[in-house]
Protein backbone atom coordinates (compact mmCIF):
# COMPACT_ATOMS: atom_id res chain seq x y z
CA UNK A 1 0.00 0.00 0.00
CA UNK A 2 3.04 2.33 1.37
CA UNK A 3 4.30 1.43 -2.02
CA UNK A 4 1.36 2.27 -4.41
CA UNK A 5 1.14 5.62 -2.47
CA UNK A 6 4.78 5.63 -3.38
CA UNK A 7 4.30 5.18 -6.76
CA UNK A 8 1.09 7.37 -7.27
CA UNK A 9 3.26 10.41 -5.64
CA UNK A 10 6.29 9.72 -7.94
CA UNK A 11 3.49 9.03 -10.75
CA UNK A 12 2.07 12.71 -10.21
CA UNK A 13 5.42 14.08 -9.76
CA UNK A 14 6.70 13.16 -13.19
CA UNK A 15 3.57 14.33 -14.76
CA UNK A 16 4.39 17.90 -13.38
CA UNK A 17 8.21 17.85 -14.64
CA UNK A 18 7.43 16.47 -17.91
CA UNK A 19 4.25 18.46 -18.50
CA UNK A 20 2.14 15.39 -19.49
CA UNK A 21 -1.19 16.12 -18.26
CA UNK A 22 -2.73 12.56 -18.47
CA UNK A 23 -0.20 11.29 -16.54
CA UNK A 24 -2.25 13.28 -13.79
CA UNK A 25 -5.11 11.08 -13.18
CA UNK A 26 -3.01 8.01 -12.69
CA UNK A 27 -1.26 9.40 -9.88
CA UNK A 28 -3.95 10.74 -7.93
CA UNK A 29 -5.69 7.38 -8.66
CA UNK A 30 -2.66 5.99 -7.03
CA UNK A 31 -2.77 8.00 -4.38
CA UNK A 32 -6.52 7.41 -3.54
CA UNK A 33 -6.29 4.01 -3.92
CA UNK A 34 -3.28 3.51 -1.64
CA UNK A 35 -5.28 5.53 0.84
CA UNK A 36 -8.18 3.49 0.23
CA UNK A 37 -7.00 0.25 0.91
CA UNK A 38 -5.10 1.58 3.51
CA UNK A 39 -8.51 2.25 5.18
CA UNK A 40 -10.27 -0.92 3.93
CA UNK A 41 -7.66 -3.10 5.50
CA UNK A 42 -8.22 -1.33 9.00
CA UNK A 43 -11.37 -2.28 8.72
CA UNK A 44 -13.01 1.03 9.58
CA UNK A 45 -16.94 1.97 8.06
CA UNK A 46 -15.73 5.45 7.29
CA UNK A 47 -12.24 5.83 7.71
CA UNK A 48 -10.32 8.53 9.98
CA UNK A 49 -9.84 11.12 7.60
CA UNK A 50 -11.67 10.63 5.02
CA UNK A 51 -12.61 14.42 4.56
CA UNK A 52 -8.51 15.45 4.67
CA UNK A 53 -7.78 12.82 1.95
CA UNK A 54 -11.09 13.60 -0.41
CA UNK A 55 -9.40 17.32 0.59
CA UNK A 56 -6.21 17.03 -0.24
CA UNK A 57 -6.66 14.69 -3.18
CA UNK A 58 -9.02 17.64 -4.74
CA UNK A 59 -6.65 20.72 -4.02
CA UNK A 60 -3.75 18.53 -5.51
CA UNK A 61 -6.00 17.98 -8.72
CA UNK A 62 -6.48 21.39 -8.42
CA UNK A 63 -2.42 22.24 -8.28
CA UNK A 64 -1.87 19.94 -10.60
CA UNK A 65 -3.49 21.19 -13.67
CA UNK A 66 -3.17 24.83 -12.73
CA UNK A 67 1.32 24.07 -12.86
CA UNK A 68 0.46 22.71 -16.38
CA UNK A 69 -0.89 26.06 -16.96
CA UNK A 70 1.73 27.82 -16.06
CA UNK A 71 4.46 25.80 -17.40
CA UNK A 72 2.68 27.00 -20.96
CA UNK A 73 1.96 30.41 -20.13
CA UNK A 74 2.41 31.99 -17.17
CA UNK A 75 -0.45 33.72 -15.22
CA UNK A 76 0.49 38.01 -14.56
CA UNK A 77 0.67 37.94 -10.80
CA UNK A 78 -2.98 39.50 -10.18
CA UNK A 79 -4.24 36.49 -11.35
CA UNK A 80 -2.31 34.01 -9.61
CA UNK A 81 -3.66 35.88 -6.25
CA UNK A 82 -7.00 35.60 -7.90
CA UNK A 83 -6.52 32.03 -8.75
CA UNK A 84 -5.28 31.27 -5.28
CA UNK A 85 -8.24 33.02 -3.52
CA UNK A 86 -10.16 31.04 -6.20
CA UNK A 87 -8.88 27.70 -4.87
CA UNK A 88 -8.59 28.58 -1.25
CA UNK A 89 -12.27 29.12 -2.11
CA UNK A 90 -12.80 25.64 -3.76
CA UNK A 91 -10.92 23.07 -0.85
CA UNK A 92 -13.29 25.07 1.20
CA UNK A 93 -16.20 24.06 -0.51
CA UNK A 94 -15.14 20.55 -1.29
CA UNK A 95 -14.37 20.40 2.64
CA UNK A 96 -17.90 20.81 3.48
CA UNK A 97 -19.15 19.43 0.64
CA UNK A 98 -17.42 16.15 1.27
CA UNK A 99 -18.70 16.33 4.63
CA UNK A 100 -22.22 16.60 4.03
CA UNK A 101 -22.33 13.74 1.66
CA UNK A 102 -20.51 11.64 4.47
CA UNK A 103 -23.06 12.81 6.86
CA UNK A 104 -26.26 11.93 3.95
CA UNK A 105 -24.40 8.66 3.62
CA UNK A 106 -24.41 7.97 7.15
CA UNK A 107 -21.11 7.53 7.78
CA UNK A 108 -19.08 9.00 10.89
CA UNK A 109 -15.35 10.78 9.90
CA UNK A 110 -13.19 9.64 12.40
CA UNK A 111 -11.55 12.81 14.00
CA UNK A 112 -15.02 14.58 13.66
CA UNK A 113 -16.16 17.37 11.63
CA UNK A 114 -14.58 20.20 13.63
CA UNK A 115 -11.27 18.73 14.24
CA UNK A 116 -10.86 18.29 10.46
CA UNK A 117 -12.30 21.41 9.64
CA UNK A 118 -9.39 23.11 12.02
CA UNK A 119 -7.15 21.41 10.11
CA UNK A 120 -7.92 21.79 6.75
CA UNK A 121 -8.36 26.13 7.42
CA UNK A 122 -4.74 25.65 9.00
CA UNK A 123 -3.82 24.30 5.53
CA UNK A 124 -5.28 26.45 3.53
CA UNK A 125 -3.63 29.11 6.21
CA UNK A 126 -0.49 28.10 5.33
CA UNK A 127 -0.92 27.78 1.73
CA UNK A 128 -2.92 31.78 2.11
CA UNK A 129 0.44 32.90 3.94
CA UNK A 130 2.95 31.51 1.26
CA UNK A 131 1.03 33.42 -1.17
CA UNK A 132 1.23 36.48 0.37
CA UNK A 133 4.84 35.71 0.78
CA UNK A 134 5.63 34.78 -2.79
CA UNK A 135 3.52 38.33 -3.74
CA UNK A 136 5.47 40.52 -1.36
CA UNK A 137 9.14 38.50 -3.35
CA UNK A 138 7.14 39.04 -6.58
CA UNK A 139 6.51 42.80 -5.93
CA UNK A 140 10.22 43.59 -4.26
CA UNK A 141 11.52 41.59 -7.57
CA UNK A 142 9.51 44.34 -9.77
CA UNK B 1 -13.71 36.67 -30.69
CA UNK B 2 -15.72 35.96 -34.11
CA UNK B 3 -17.09 32.92 -35.37
CA UNK B 4 -13.62 31.03 -36.17
CA UNK B 5 -13.68 30.38 -32.39
CA UNK B 6 -12.49 26.91 -31.59
CA UNK B 7 -13.90 25.31 -28.38
CA UNK B 8 -12.57 22.18 -26.89
CA UNK B 9 -12.10 20.21 -23.56
CA UNK B 10 -8.87 21.02 -21.36
CA UNK B 11 -6.98 17.83 -20.37
CA UNK B 12 -8.38 18.66 -16.89
CA UNK B 13 -12.34 18.21 -17.68
CA UNK B 14 -10.97 14.70 -18.93
CA UNK B 15 -9.16 14.16 -15.59
CA UNK B 16 -12.04 15.39 -13.69
CA UNK B 17 -14.55 13.32 -15.34
CA UNK B 18 -12.05 10.02 -15.19
CA UNK B 19 -11.53 10.60 -11.62
CA UNK B 20 -15.26 11.09 -10.73
CA UNK B 21 -16.37 8.20 -12.77
CA UNK B 22 -13.64 5.77 -11.06
CA UNK B 23 -14.70 7.07 -7.36
CA UNK B 24 -18.45 6.57 -8.62
CA UNK B 25 -17.67 3.34 -9.60
CA UNK B 26 -14.99 1.57 -7.14
CA UNK B 27 -17.82 2.75 -4.66
CA UNK B 28 -20.41 0.69 -6.24
CA UNK B 29 -18.16 -1.79 -6.72
CA UNK B 30 -16.45 -2.03 -3.52
CA UNK B 31 -18.85 -1.32 -1.51
CA UNK B 32 -17.13 1.65 0.10
CA UNK B 33 -19.52 5.18 0.57
CA UNK B 34 -17.02 7.18 1.44
CA UNK B 35 -14.89 6.59 -2.12
CA UNK B 36 -18.19 8.46 -3.30
CA UNK B 37 -17.68 10.56 -1.17
CA UNK B 38 -14.17 12.00 -2.35
CA UNK B 39 -15.60 12.13 -6.15
CA UNK B 40 -18.01 14.33 -4.64
CA UNK B 41 -15.73 17.89 -4.98
CA UNK B 42 -14.60 16.80 -8.39
CA UNK B 43 -18.34 15.75 -9.87
CA UNK B 44 -19.39 19.60 -8.47
CA UNK B 45 -16.91 21.39 -10.04
CA UNK B 46 -17.64 19.27 -13.41
CA UNK B 47 -21.59 20.36 -13.01
CA UNK B 48 -20.87 24.11 -11.84
CA UNK B 49 -18.17 24.83 -14.14
CA UNK B 50 -19.77 22.93 -17.28
CA UNK B 51 -22.96 25.63 -16.61
CA UNK B 52 -21.89 28.48 -15.96
CA UNK B 53 -19.50 28.41 -18.94
CA UNK B 54 -19.81 30.53 -22.25
CA UNK B 55 -18.33 31.66 -24.64
CA UNK B 56 -16.61 34.84 -24.16
CA UNK B 57 -16.77 38.32 -25.90
CA UNK B 58 -13.71 39.64 -26.23
CA UNK B 59 -12.60 42.28 -28.83
CA UNK B 60 -9.24 42.92 -29.76
CA UNK B 61 -7.36 45.77 -31.78
CA UNK B 62 -3.93 45.45 -32.88
CA UNK B 63 -1.36 48.15 -34.34
CA UNK B 64 1.76 48.78 -34.83
CA UNK B 65 2.93 52.71 -34.44
CA UNK B 66 5.02 52.81 -37.67
CA UNK B 67 5.05 49.71 -40.55
CA UNK B 68 8.52 51.22 -42.51
CA UNK B 69 11.67 51.42 -40.25
CA UNK B 70 15.43 51.06 -40.48
CA UNK B 71 17.39 47.63 -39.91
CA UNK B 72 18.08 48.49 -35.94
CA UNK B 73 14.90 50.58 -34.99
CA UNK B 74 12.39 49.64 -32.60
CA UNK B 75 8.17 49.25 -32.91
CA UNK B 76 6.34 49.30 -30.29
CA UNK B 77 2.98 47.11 -31.04
CA UNK B 78 -0.08 48.00 -28.93
CA UNK B 79 -2.99 45.47 -28.08
CA UNK B 80 -6.41 46.76 -26.98
CA UNK B 81 -8.21 44.36 -25.57
CA UNK B 82 -11.77 45.17 -24.53
CA UNK B 83 -13.57 42.69 -22.50
CA UNK B 84 -17.42 42.65 -23.29
CA UNK B 85 -18.17 39.65 -20.56
CA UNK B 86 -15.86 38.93 -17.60
CA UNK B 87 -12.52 36.78 -18.90
CA UNK B 88 -11.42 34.29 -15.95
CA UNK B 89 -8.39 33.55 -18.00
CA UNK B 90 -6.67 35.10 -21.25
CA UNK B 91 -3.76 33.98 -22.59
CA UNK B 92 -1.92 36.04 -25.32
CA UNK B 93 0.70 35.23 -27.66
CA UNK B 94 1.88 37.58 -30.15
CA UNK B 95 3.94 35.79 -33.25
CA UNK B 96 7.15 36.78 -33.62
CA UNK B 97 8.30 37.03 -37.46
CA UNK B 98 12.12 36.53 -38.02
CA UNK B 99 13.62 39.58 -37.91
CA UNK B 100 12.26 41.13 -34.99
CA UNK B 101 13.06 40.56 -31.59
CA UNK B 102 10.90 41.37 -28.14
CA UNK B 103 12.80 44.23 -26.42
CA UNK B 104 10.22 44.96 -23.54
CA UNK B 105 6.77 43.82 -22.55
CA UNK B 106 5.78 40.29 -22.30
CA UNK B 107 4.45 38.59 -24.91
CA UNK B 108 2.87 35.16 -23.80
CA UNK B 109 0.86 35.94 -20.71
CA UNK B 110 -1.97 35.12 -19.36
CA UNK B 111 -4.48 37.55 -17.43
CA UNK B 112 -7.65 38.42 -16.38
CA UNK B 113 -10.07 40.75 -17.98
CA UNK B 114 -13.22 42.03 -15.86
CA UNK B 115 -16.45 43.35 -17.10
CA UNK B 116 -15.95 46.30 -19.20
CA UNK B 117 -12.78 46.02 -18.74
CA UNK B 118 -10.38 47.90 -21.62
CA UNK B 119 -6.46 46.92 -21.71
CA UNK B 120 -3.86 48.25 -23.79
CA UNK B 121 -0.67 46.43 -23.75
CA UNK B 122 2.52 47.01 -25.49
CA UNK B 123 5.30 45.38 -26.62
CA UNK B 124 8.38 46.99 -28.26
CA UNK B 125 10.28 45.36 -31.31
CA UNK B 126 13.94 45.65 -32.37
CA UNK B 127 14.35 45.07 -36.29
CA UNK B 128 17.15 43.14 -36.51
CA UNK B 129 16.93 42.20 -39.80
CA UNK B 130 15.71 43.84 -43.01
CA UNK B 131 12.74 41.91 -44.97
CA UNK B 132 9.29 42.71 -44.90
CA UNK B 133 7.88 40.70 -41.13
CA UNK B 134 4.26 40.50 -40.48
CA UNK B 135 3.39 41.91 -36.92
CA UNK B 136 0.36 41.50 -35.32
CA UNK B 137 -0.95 38.06 -35.61
CA UNK B 138 -1.90 36.58 -32.32
CA UNK B 139 -3.35 33.75 -31.15
CA UNK B 140 -6.00 33.79 -28.21
CA UNK B 141 -6.59 31.51 -25.71
CA UNK B 142 -9.40 32.11 -23.11
CA UNK B 143 -10.34 29.52 -20.80
CA UNK B 144 -13.66 29.24 -18.02
CA UNK B 145 -13.80 29.90 -14.86
CA UNK B 146 -13.09 26.14 -13.74
CA UNK B 147 -10.62 25.89 -15.98
CA UNK B 148 -12.10 23.06 -18.01
CA UNK B 149 -13.24 24.37 -21.54
CA UNK B 150 -11.06 26.70 -23.72
CA UNK B 151 -12.31 28.67 -26.86
CA UNK B 152 -8.96 29.88 -28.84
CA UNK B 153 -8.50 31.83 -31.77
CA UNK B 154 -5.97 33.26 -34.01
CA UNK B 155 -6.30 36.98 -34.94
CA UNK B 156 -4.74 38.03 -38.18
CA UNK B 157 -4.48 41.48 -37.56
CA UNK B 158 -1.35 41.78 -38.94
CA UNK B 159 0.34 44.72 -40.45
CA UNK B 160 3.09 44.04 -42.69
CA UNK B 161 6.05 46.05 -42.31
CA UNK B 162 9.17 47.21 -44.17
CA UNK B 163 12.39 46.83 -42.54
CA UNK B 164 14.67 48.58 -44.78
CA UNK B 165 18.50 47.44 -44.91
CA UNK B 166 20.22 50.52 -43.01
CA UNK B 167 22.56 52.38 -45.74
CA UNK B 168 26.27 52.13 -44.42
CA UNK B 169 28.51 55.66 -44.77
CA UNK B 170 30.39 55.42 -47.94
CA UNK B 171 33.26 57.88 -48.66
CA UNK B 172 33.07 57.33 -52.35
CA UNK B 173 31.82 55.35 -55.02
CA UNK B 174 32.52 53.63 -58.41
CA UNK B 175 32.54 55.54 -60.75
CA UNK B 176 31.64 54.34 -64.26
CA UNK B 177 34.02 54.57 -67.44
CA UNK B 178 31.44 56.31 -69.43
CA UNK B 179 28.49 58.92 -68.75
CA UNK B 180 24.91 59.01 -70.07
CA UNK B 181 23.56 62.01 -71.45
CA UNK B 182 21.79 63.62 -69.05
CA UNK B 183 22.51 65.85 -66.55
CA UNK B 184 24.00 64.83 -63.06
CA UNK B 185 27.16 65.43 -60.78
CA UNK B 186 29.79 62.94 -62.98
CA UNK B 187 32.42 65.18 -64.93
CA UNK B 188 31.86 63.66 -68.47
CA UNK B 189 34.90 63.41 -70.75
CA UNK B 190 32.82 64.39 -73.34
CA UNK B 191 33.22 68.58 -73.76
CA UNK B 192 29.87 71.19 -72.99
CA UNK B 193 28.34 73.13 -69.87
CA UNK B 194 30.25 72.22 -66.83
CA UNK B 195 32.72 73.65 -64.48
CA UNK B 196 35.54 71.39 -64.95
CA UNK B 197 38.11 72.58 -67.15
CA UNK B 198 39.34 70.81 -69.80
CA UNK B 199 41.15 72.54 -72.35
CA UNK B 200 41.23 75.73 -74.29
CA UNK B 201 40.68 76.39 -78.25
CA UNK B 202 40.22 79.24 -80.65
CA UNK B 203 37.65 81.40 -80.54
CA UNK B 204 34.43 80.79 -82.83
CA UNK B 205 31.68 82.80 -83.37
CA UNK B 206 28.78 82.26 -81.30
CA UNK B 207 31.03 81.60 -78.24
CA UNK B 208 30.15 83.44 -75.29
CA UNK B 209 32.77 86.34 -74.64
CA UNK B 210 32.78 85.02 -70.81
CA UNK B 211 34.02 82.06 -71.78
CA UNK B 212 37.44 84.32 -73.34
CA UNK B 213 40.03 83.01 -71.77
CA UNK B 214 42.28 86.61 -71.59
CA UNK B 215 45.27 85.42 -70.12
CA UNK B 216 45.77 82.94 -73.49
CA UNK B 217 44.25 85.40 -75.84
CA UNK B 218 46.96 88.02 -74.60
CA UNK B 219 50.27 85.77 -75.21
CA UNK B 220 48.12 84.03 -78.22
CA UNK B 221 47.21 87.52 -80.46
CA UNK B 222 43.74 85.90 -81.34
CA UNK B 223 41.00 85.52 -79.18
CA UNK B 224 41.25 82.01 -76.98
CA UNK B 225 37.98 80.21 -74.98
CA UNK B 226 37.64 77.82 -72.60
CA UNK B 227 36.51 74.29 -72.75
CA UNK B 228 34.69 72.36 -69.97
CA UNK B 229 33.53 68.91 -69.02
CA UNK B 230 29.73 68.30 -69.18
CA UNK B 231 28.30 67.08 -65.97
CA UNK B 232 26.24 63.92 -66.83
CA UNK B 233 24.64 60.70 -65.26
CA UNK B 234 25.13 57.40 -65.69
CA UNK B 235 23.44 54.27 -65.32
CA UNK B 236 24.00 51.91 -62.83
CA UNK B 237 22.91 48.14 -63.10
CA UNK B 238 23.30 46.51 -59.39
CA UNK B 239 23.47 42.51 -60.00
CA UNK B 240 22.30 40.93 -57.69
CA UNK B 241 23.38 36.81 -57.55
CA UNK B 242 20.61 35.07 -55.85
CA UNK B 243 21.11 31.70 -56.87
CA UNK B 244 23.02 30.25 -53.97
CA UNK B 245 23.37 32.04 -50.27
CA UNK B 246 26.32 30.76 -47.88
CA UNK B 247 24.62 31.10 -44.38
CA UNK B 248 25.11 31.22 -40.55
CA UNK B 249 22.69 31.23 -38.06
CA UNK B 250 21.18 34.90 -39.15
CA UNK B 251 23.87 36.05 -41.31
CA UNK B 252 24.36 35.06 -45.19
CA UNK B 253 25.87 36.35 -48.22
CA UNK B 254 22.66 37.51 -49.21
CA UNK B 255 22.27 39.52 -46.51
CA UNK B 256 25.62 41.46 -47.04
CA UNK B 257 24.65 41.61 -50.62
CA UNK B 258 21.17 42.98 -50.36
CA UNK B 259 22.55 45.83 -47.29
CA UNK B 260 25.39 46.78 -50.08
CA UNK B 261 22.54 46.77 -52.51
CA UNK B 262 20.46 49.31 -50.46
CA UNK B 263 23.01 51.40 -49.66
CA UNK B 264 24.60 51.78 -53.31
CA UNK B 265 21.01 52.33 -54.64
CA UNK B 266 20.50 55.18 -52.15
CA UNK B 267 24.33 56.67 -53.19
CA UNK B 268 23.85 56.39 -56.64
CA UNK B 269 20.46 58.18 -56.86
CA UNK B 270 21.58 60.97 -55.18
CA UNK B 271 24.28 61.48 -57.25
CA UNK B 272 21.45 61.79 -59.83
CA UNK B 273 22.85 58.68 -61.63
CA UNK B 274 20.03 56.37 -63.06
CA UNK B 275 20.09 52.98 -61.10
CA UNK B 276 18.47 49.43 -62.34
CA UNK B 277 18.35 46.15 -60.02
CA UNK B 278 18.86 42.59 -62.06
CA UNK B 279 18.03 39.94 -59.57
CA UNK B 280 19.44 36.90 -60.85
CA UNK B 281 18.33 34.17 -59.56
CA UNK B 282 16.25 31.21 -59.33
CA UNK B 283 13.14 33.66 -59.43
CA UNK B 284 14.32 36.73 -62.09
CA UNK B 285 13.30 39.97 -61.53
CA UNK B 286 14.60 42.94 -62.82
CA UNK B 287 13.88 47.09 -62.90
CA UNK B 288 14.39 49.47 -65.23
CA UNK B 289 17.13 52.27 -64.55
CA UNK B 290 15.37 55.28 -63.09
CA UNK B 291 16.27 58.36 -61.04
CA UNK B 292 14.47 60.02 -58.31
CA UNK B 293 13.12 58.69 -54.87
CA UNK B 294 10.28 56.34 -56.36
CA UNK B 295 13.33 54.55 -57.61
CA UNK B 296 14.81 54.48 -54.29
CA UNK B 297 11.88 52.96 -53.02
CA UNK B 298 11.06 50.50 -55.89
CA UNK B 299 14.41 49.12 -55.80
CA UNK B 300 14.34 48.73 -51.94
CA UNK B 301 10.90 46.87 -52.04
CA UNK B 302 11.99 44.87 -54.64
CA UNK B 303 15.61 44.12 -52.37
CA UNK B 304 12.92 43.42 -49.40
CA UNK B 305 11.34 40.55 -51.44
CA UNK B 306 14.71 38.88 -52.95
CA UNK B 307 14.82 35.23 -51.44
CA UNK B 308 16.64 32.51 -52.28
CA UNK B 309 15.10 30.15 -54.84
CA UNK B 310 15.86 27.04 -55.80
CA UNK B 311 16.27 26.64 -59.45
CA UNK B 312 17.73 24.05 -61.46
CA UNK B 313 16.76 26.22 -64.82
CA UNK B 314 19.57 27.34 -67.03
CA UNK B 315 19.04 31.10 -67.27
CA UNK B 316 21.61 33.36 -69.12
CA UNK B 317 21.69 36.91 -69.11
CA UNK B 318 19.59 36.62 -72.79
CA UNK B 319 16.50 36.54 -70.73
CA UNK B 320 16.57 40.09 -69.56
CA UNK B 321 14.32 42.10 -71.67
CA UNK B 322 15.55 44.94 -73.79
CA UNK B 323 15.97 48.43 -72.07
CA UNK B 324 17.16 46.70 -68.82
CA UNK B 325 20.81 46.76 -69.33
CA UNK B 326 21.28 49.75 -71.36
CA UNK B 327 24.69 50.91 -73.18
CA UNK B 328 27.65 52.12 -71.52
CA UNK B 329 25.87 51.38 -68.11
CA UNK B 330 27.68 50.10 -65.11
CA UNK B 331 27.01 46.94 -64.29
CA UNK B 332 28.30 46.40 -60.25
CA UNK B 333 27.72 42.78 -59.14
CA UNK B 334 27.12 41.27 -55.81
CA UNK B 335 27.72 37.96 -56.31
CA UNK B 336 29.05 34.75 -53.90
CA UNK B 337 30.28 33.60 -57.07
CA UNK B 338 29.35 30.18 -55.85
CA UNK B 339 26.95 29.35 -58.76
CA UNK B 340 27.74 28.75 -62.57
CA UNK B 341 24.71 30.06 -64.29
CA UNK B 342 25.75 34.01 -62.03
CA UNK B 343 29.44 33.36 -63.53
CA UNK B 344 28.51 32.64 -66.72
CA UNK B 345 25.93 35.52 -67.16
CA UNK B 346 28.69 38.10 -65.68
CA UNK B 347 30.86 37.10 -68.00
CA UNK B 348 28.62 37.14 -70.80
CA UNK B 349 27.87 40.61 -70.01
CA UNK B 350 31.59 41.74 -69.61
CA UNK B 351 32.13 39.86 -73.19
CA UNK B 352 29.53 42.22 -74.13
CA UNK B 353 31.23 45.28 -73.39
CA UNK B 354 29.37 46.13 -70.34
CA UNK B 355 31.44 47.97 -67.36
CA UNK B 356 31.22 45.46 -65.00
CA UNK B 357 32.77 45.68 -61.41
CA UNK B 358 32.56 42.41 -59.44
CA UNK B 359 31.72 42.81 -55.44
CA UNK B 360 32.42 39.44 -54.41
CA UNK B 361 30.67 38.55 -51.03
CA UNK B 362 33.02 36.10 -49.52
CA UNK B 363 31.28 32.54 -48.62
CA UNK B 364 34.45 31.67 -46.53
CA UNK B 365 33.10 33.06 -43.28
CA UNK B 366 29.92 30.50 -43.45
CA UNK B 367 32.21 27.15 -44.78
CA UNK B 368 33.67 25.39 -42.09
CA UNK B 369 36.53 23.11 -43.14
CA UNK B 370 35.82 19.33 -43.25
CA UNK B 371 37.28 17.24 -41.38
CA UNK B 372 40.03 15.00 -42.22
CA UNK B 373 42.71 15.96 -44.35
CA UNK B 374 41.31 14.97 -47.57
CA UNK B 375 38.79 17.28 -46.38
CA UNK B 376 41.32 20.50 -45.88
CA UNK B 377 42.60 19.38 -49.36
CA UNK B 378 39.00 19.99 -50.79
CA UNK B 379 38.48 22.63 -49.27
CA UNK B 380 41.82 24.25 -50.62
CA UNK B 381 41.24 23.09 -54.03
CA UNK B 382 37.92 24.73 -53.90
CA UNK B 383 39.70 28.21 -52.97
CA UNK B 384 42.04 27.81 -55.17
CA UNK B 385 39.36 26.94 -57.91
CA UNK B 386 37.99 30.34 -56.91
CA UNK B 387 40.81 31.80 -57.19
CA UNK B 388 41.22 30.64 -60.72
CA UNK B 389 37.61 32.21 -61.47
CA UNK B 390 38.82 35.40 -60.16
CA UNK B 391 41.71 35.39 -62.54
CA UNK B 392 39.53 34.74 -65.37
CA UNK B 393 37.15 37.95 -64.63
CA UNK B 394 40.24 40.15 -64.55
CA UNK B 395 41.64 38.70 -67.61
CA UNK B 396 38.76 39.69 -69.11
CA UNK B 397 38.57 42.80 -67.90
CA UNK B 398 36.26 43.14 -65.06
CA UNK B 399 38.01 43.63 -61.18
CA UNK B 400 37.28 41.33 -58.72
CA UNK B 401 37.00 42.78 -55.09
CA UNK B 402 36.67 39.63 -52.17
CA UNK B 403 34.38 41.65 -49.60
CA UNK B 404 34.48 39.46 -46.56
CA UNK B 405 31.54 39.80 -43.13
CA UNK B 406 31.65 42.99 -41.32
CA UNK B 407 34.58 44.63 -43.62
CA UNK B 408 32.91 48.07 -44.44
CA UNK B 409 31.49 48.30 -47.76
CA UNK B 410 33.29 51.92 -48.53
CA UNK B 411 36.42 50.30 -47.75
CA UNK B 412 35.85 47.42 -50.46
CA UNK B 413 35.05 50.53 -53.17
CA UNK B 414 38.32 51.78 -52.56
CA UNK B 415 39.58 48.82 -53.26
CA UNK B 416 37.81 48.49 -56.78
CA UNK B 417 38.24 52.04 -57.51
CA UNK B 418 42.44 51.38 -56.41
CA UNK B 419 42.08 48.35 -59.09
CA UNK B 420 40.50 50.50 -62.17
CA UNK B 421 42.90 52.91 -61.67
CA UNK B 422 45.40 50.06 -62.13
CA UNK B 423 44.10 48.41 -64.80
CA UNK B 424 44.04 51.63 -66.49
CA UNK B 425 47.56 52.99 -66.04
CA UNK B 426 48.42 49.25 -66.96
CA UNK B 427 46.39 49.85 -70.12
Amino acid sequence: MLALGLAGTVWLAYALVTAGARAIVPGLVGVGASWSLSAWTRGAGAPGGTVLAAVGIFVAAEIAYWSLEQASVPDEGELVARRAAGLALRASGALVLVAFVLAALGLRPGGGLVIETVGVLAAVGLLAIVLVLARAVYGAER
Amino acid sequence: MTDDVVRYATPKLGGYVVLTALGLLSSLIFARPELAAVSAPFAVVLAVGLTVSRRPDLRMHVEVDRDRVLEGDEVVLEIELDARDSVPRLELLVEVPRGLELVSGTNRTALRLELGEQRLLELRFRCTHWGAPRLGDAHLRVGDAAGLLVWEQTLEQGTVMRVYPRPEELRQLVGPRETQLFTGNRVSRAKGEGLEFADVRSFVPGDRIRRINWRASARRGELWVNEFHAERNADVILFLDSFVDARRGDRGTLDEAVRAAATLTERYLLEKDRVGLVNFGGVLNWLRPGTGLVQRYRIVEALLNTEITLSYAWKEIDVLPRGTLPPKALVLALTPLLDDRAIGALLDLRARGFDLVIVEVSPLPYAETPPGELGELAFRLWKLRREGRRLQYERAGAPVVEWHERTPLTSVLEGVNASRRHARARV
